[in-house]
């Protein structure tokens, strides 16, 4: 695997290069959809409803089991520690082991160059095959490329034992210079962070020389041809985010142990089974089929668990100790040597006409992806093809990035995945442009973004040709007008205080359901003869309710309750395959494949019960745990079918349904976002009253689970509002090593956050979804940022906003 | 050393050494449902009731724990019949992952014996040494609201005011949940 990939930068909408093209160049908008997927609200009778989270029971009351929480299983089992670089760039001169293979109860002490460390190079990234991502990285490094760089690995009889044998282990390093800054990386003269001999599988774009790991550009129209019109203002503006830390709460832990079969397991907190074992194999050169990732629950992913962080870890250190190892990571490791958002510039541009046409936009960004290339590419394609299509209507569109490496922790996959720093220059920009022509912001939107029937060309233009899609959902205009309504637009009372002004902000979003065309998602269901079921999927719930979405899709399909379903995911044993959780896929692609498993059962249940009543299947439905006729009125219970399949005495057969998934679909969700914030302009200090975010998710599965989401995504799309995110001091190390350095927003630090679900209905989602998790992080920063401009006529373009930033911005206009 | 403490219930005796942490004597005698976030006390994953206090184990040394009664999130409900402050979390949709649950749920049952009626403003400043990374805080926030209302009724219900179901829920720690269904 040594060819370059072709250009899928935007890892949301690209096609897959071999697909006919032809085939979807002409969408139409009548989508071919069964009668069964579009029911009105009541006929719904486990869709819609807020049921039970599938897990809540045992995960209040403390039985549910996490990674960590399967220690007791194994008596003999070693705890490792990881010993990370302590320079921001150089090689390991020499290492000295001595010390800690001499200490009581250590079991293995693994280097660079032991026997049981994989020397391949591999992508830490969890991505479709082959990975658009370079094979940059080592599990153990020679060299090292920032502060927390693993170098060498320790398995002992406890935590503390590993953690002095890791303190025992003396490495000196030959010190290279070191770059922190993404500017500076990209100069001629920076150090040079990576020999060109020192990536594998690299991305388009690439130039080492200049630290740049990609880069990536696309365009519609004429951008340049619009920018010279005379009859254009052209605007420019620039933005900056934070570098934001996922700080699961659950930190990455697997356990790795060899089981009687001489295969290797690996329970583990992630987001991605398949490409894990896919992962491993390649590094341990270990067959696919002798390795099973299974995943308890999971405390929290958000894109940092769409990774093989530490994996290979524990079970290298498995194979060396010939026992069972867990590896759970320390908080510091979290914020100093895991993954994080990618700290960017963007810079947007626009040519709009007197009358507040625009006729082109421009997007450029440079994106500081740190020490490896993981998601470098992709996320930064999400920078463009994410929030400019929102703007469908205007002729001319270009997005270019710039992704460099840098001597600091890597970065890699976060919720919004790109869109966040998108939507805060693209929607901050034109709220600018709309005060400059004195245009109502949300009217100036209005005229430009997409609606039912459009054909969005944007999203395809760094796809190939035929990636565009085909707008079949579309509830902005409702989002506005419920989110104008709930903040009070317009209608808002000014404090008392001279000194205190009050004002609103607002800002639009959309995201992609899935990676169109490269997704797969698959799912299998067994009758009991109880009439019960066993559902089996690969969908991975990493804490969203994911496996209770499944349920109810089921349940709507097989007309049973929600309790007779018995769900077992993500074990790649057991479960079928699916590429994970991730890219606001898991609903709308695993949850089809639910479906489609649910309806293959049914043809069969229909079948057994066409037998038992006498009937034609095709005056038969499934309801209320029963098959029932509707021309007689007679029914029979699935437990009587179940039985009757099991154990009947002429006829025999297991209920199995199975479904698999694939699309070229990425309907966009959308989100309107208002920021009510009090501004003291003698201080700089503000204050936000309230937050609101509608959001049109298509048909909310599960309406309680959505609200969730969209309240947990606005709280981590606030945090990069006004928090600062993982620093670094001018060696390159991370300022940040606990939660208490880490200054997320606490319950009383949060403001009211207002959500409100409009519903759709996407024909190409399972009975209308479309995604809901991702597109409310992207809108916070530019609200507050517009929500400040309208109050106190200055404008914050780097994150975080903080009162120092307005204060000096309020002195500096004086 | 040795200490004898109350768990959920149970008289208990444990050989410790003095620098060992209250979490980890819980975790590797079977109560998992205190979870490790951070070991510095920053994130209340770790949160028990030490005396009623809450208290979060992970910088909490085991002989504190000596003579004492602890409650951990085992000792509330068990899963066909949950205590109150954790069926409104259930109900109220405020739980994802979980992780920062059995936490929350001790520090918020530690507010409402303490504060049976608490405004919204109390619960987030009581909620505030917890973390959750999923949830945005609203719905647990309504969760600790409802769970108060709905105790209120019990406690005038029952004419003598309401108790806690502190007791041990009878099962064997080590023999719980197993499985991952």
């Amino acid at each position: 695997m040594s060819n370059e990939n072709d250009p899928k930068p935007d890892g949301g909408t690209a096609s897959h290069p071999e697909q006919d093209v032809t085939e979807f160049e002409d969408h139409p908008l009548e989508w071919d959809e069964p009668e069964n997927n579009n029911l009105a609200p009541d006929e719904r009778a486990s869709v819609s409803q807020s049921a039970e989270k599938d897990d809540d029971p045992k995960l209040v009351t403390g039985q549910a089991k996490y990674t960590a929480d399967y220690e007791k299983k194994f008596p003999d089992l070693a705890h490792a520690a990881v010993v990370r670089s302590d320079v921001p760039h150089g090689r390991v001169a020499n290492i000295d082991t001595n010390d800690a293979e001499e200490m009581d109860g250590v079991h293995a002490v693994l280097t660079p160059w032991s026997d049981e460390t994989p020397d391949a190079k591999y992508t830490s990234a969890g991505q479709s095959y082959p990975e658009p991502s370079p094979w940059d990285m080592n599990v153990l490094n020679e060299h090292v490329r920032y502060i927390g760089d693993p170098v060498a690995a320790i398995a002992a009889d406890d935590a503390e034992t590993a953690r002095a044998a890791a303190d025992a282990i003396e490495v000196e390093y030959e010190e290279n210079d070191y770059v922190l800054d993404p500017e500076e990386a990209y100069s001629e003269d920076a150090p040079q962070i990576f020999g060109d001999d020192e990536v594998e599988n690299k991305i388009v774009g690439h130039d080492y020389s200049r630290n740049r790991m990609s880069q990536i550009e696309g365009e519609i129209g004429d951008v340049d041809g619009a920018v010279d019109r005379d009859d254009v203002h052209v605007h420019e503006t620039e933005w900056e985010t934070i570098r934001q830390s996922h700080a699961q709460i659950e930190k990455h832990t697997t356990l790795a142990y060899t089981d009687e079969d001489d295969r290797h397991v690996l329970v583990t907190s992630t987001q991605v089974p398949n490409h894990t074992r896919r992962q491993l194999a390649h590094l341990f050169d270990i067959p696919i089929r002798d390795i099973r990732v299974s995943k308890p629950r999971v405390g929290g992913g958000f894109g940092g668990k769409q990774a093989m962080v530490v994996e290979p870890i524990p079970l290298a250190l498995a194979l060396a100790a010939d026992r069972p190892v867990i590896y759970e990571a320390t908080r510091e490791e979290e914020f100093a040597g895991m993954r994080s958002r990618h700290p960017m510039k963007v810079r947007a541009r626009t040519a709009v006409t007197d009358d507040g046409s625009i006729e082109a936009i421009d997007l450029y960004a440079l994106s500081n992806t740190g020490a490896y290339g993981s998601h470098g590419m992709t996320v930064a394609g999400n920078v463009g093809s994410k929030p400019m299509p929102l703007y469908s209507k205007v002729p001319n569109a270009r997005f270019k990035a710039d992704i460099v490496h840098t001597n600091t922790p890597q970065t890699g996959a976060m919720r919004g995945y790109g869109a966040p720093q998108g939507t805060l220059a693209l929607e901050g920009h034109l709220d600018e442009v709309a005060r400059d022509l004195d245009l109502d912001p949300i009217e100036f939107r209005k005229r430009h973004y997409m609606e039912v029937g459009d054909l969005d060309e944007i999203a395809g233009m760094m796809g190939g040709e035929g990636a565009e899609r085909r707008i079949r959902s579309c509830g902005l205009d409702e989002c506005i007008e419920r989110g104008m309504d709930a903040i009070g637009w317009g209608d808002i009372d000014q404090p008392d205080e001279e000194h205190r002004h009050r004002g609103i902000g607002m800002a639009l979003s959309a995201q992609g359901t899935g990676v169109a065309g490269d997704e797969l998602g698959a799912a299998q269901l067994m009758m009991n003869e109880d009439g019960s079921f066993h559902l089996h999927v690969g969908g991975v719930d990493i804490g969203t309710g994911a496996d209770t979405a499944f349920i109810q899709i089921a349940a709507e399909v097989l007309g049973c309750p929600e309790t007779d379903i018995v769900i077992k995911s993500s074990d790649t044993d057991v479960t079928p395959f699916d590429y994970g959780a991730y890219a606001s896929s898991t609903t709308y692609i695993s949850g089809m494949a639910v479906k489609k498993a649910a309806e293959d059962a049914k043809e069969r249940i229909l079948h057994w019960g066409s037998k038992l009543l006498e009937e034609p299947e095709a005056n038969l439905e499934t309801g209320d745990g029963e098959v029932y006729s509707e021309e007689t009125g007679e029914s029979v219970s699935l437990e009587e079918i179940g039985y009757e399949a099991a154990y009947g005495h002429d006829e025999r057969e297991h209920i199995l349904g199975k479904g698999t998934h694939c699309t070229e679909e990425s309907p966009p969700p959308f989100a309107a976002q208002f920021a009510d914030v009090t501004v003291d302009e003698e201080t700089g200090e503000f204050e936000v009253n309230k937050l609101v975010v509608a959001v049109d998710c298509g048909v909310a599965i599960n309406p309680g689970m959505a609200e969730g989401q969209v309240e947990g995504a606005n709280h981590m799309s606030y945090e990069m509002a006004v928090s600062e995110g993982i620093t670094f001091d001018d060696d390159g190390r991370s300022e940040v090593t606990s939660f208490g350095d880490y200054d997320w927003p606490t319950a009383s630090e949060t403001p009211t956050i207002e959500s409100i679900l409009v519903e759709t209905h996407e024909p190409t989602g399972p009975f209308g979804a479309k995604s809901v998790a991702e597109v409310p992080t992207n809108t916070v920063p530019p609200a507050l940022s517009n929500a400040i401009r309208e109050t106190v006529g200055v404008r914050i373009t780097d994150m975080p906003i903080t009162p120092e930033k307005i204060r000096a911005a309020l002195e500096d206009d004086e | 050393m040795h200490i004898e403490c109350t768990i959920n219930g149970n008289e208990r005796s444990f050989e410790v050494s003095k620098s060992d942490l209250l979490l980890d004597v819980l975790r590797q005698n079977g109560y998992t449902g205190a979870k490790r976030g951070c070991d510095t006390g920053a994130c209340g994953m770790c949160t028990v009731q030490i005396d009623g206090e809450p208290t979060m184990s992970c910088i909490t040394p085991v002989v504190k724990a000596d003579g004492a009664t602890i409650e951990t999130v085992e000792g509330l409900g068990t899963q066909d019949d949950l205590h109150p402050v954790q069926q409104a979390f259930v109900d109220n949709s405020a739980l994802q992952c979980g992780f920062c649950i059995p936490g929350m749920i001790m520090r918020s049952k530690a507010l409402l014996e303490e504060n049976p009626s608490p405004s919204e403003a109390e619960v987030r400043e009581a909620l505030s040494d917890n973390l959750c990374r999923c949830t945005g805080y609203k719905k647990i926030v309504e969760a600790v609201l409802e769970a108060s209302e709905r105790m209120g009724e019990q406690t005038v219900a029952a004419d003598g005011g309401y108790s806690c179901r502190c007791e041990d829920t009878g099962l064997e720690v080590d023999s719980r949940g197993e499985t991952d269904r």
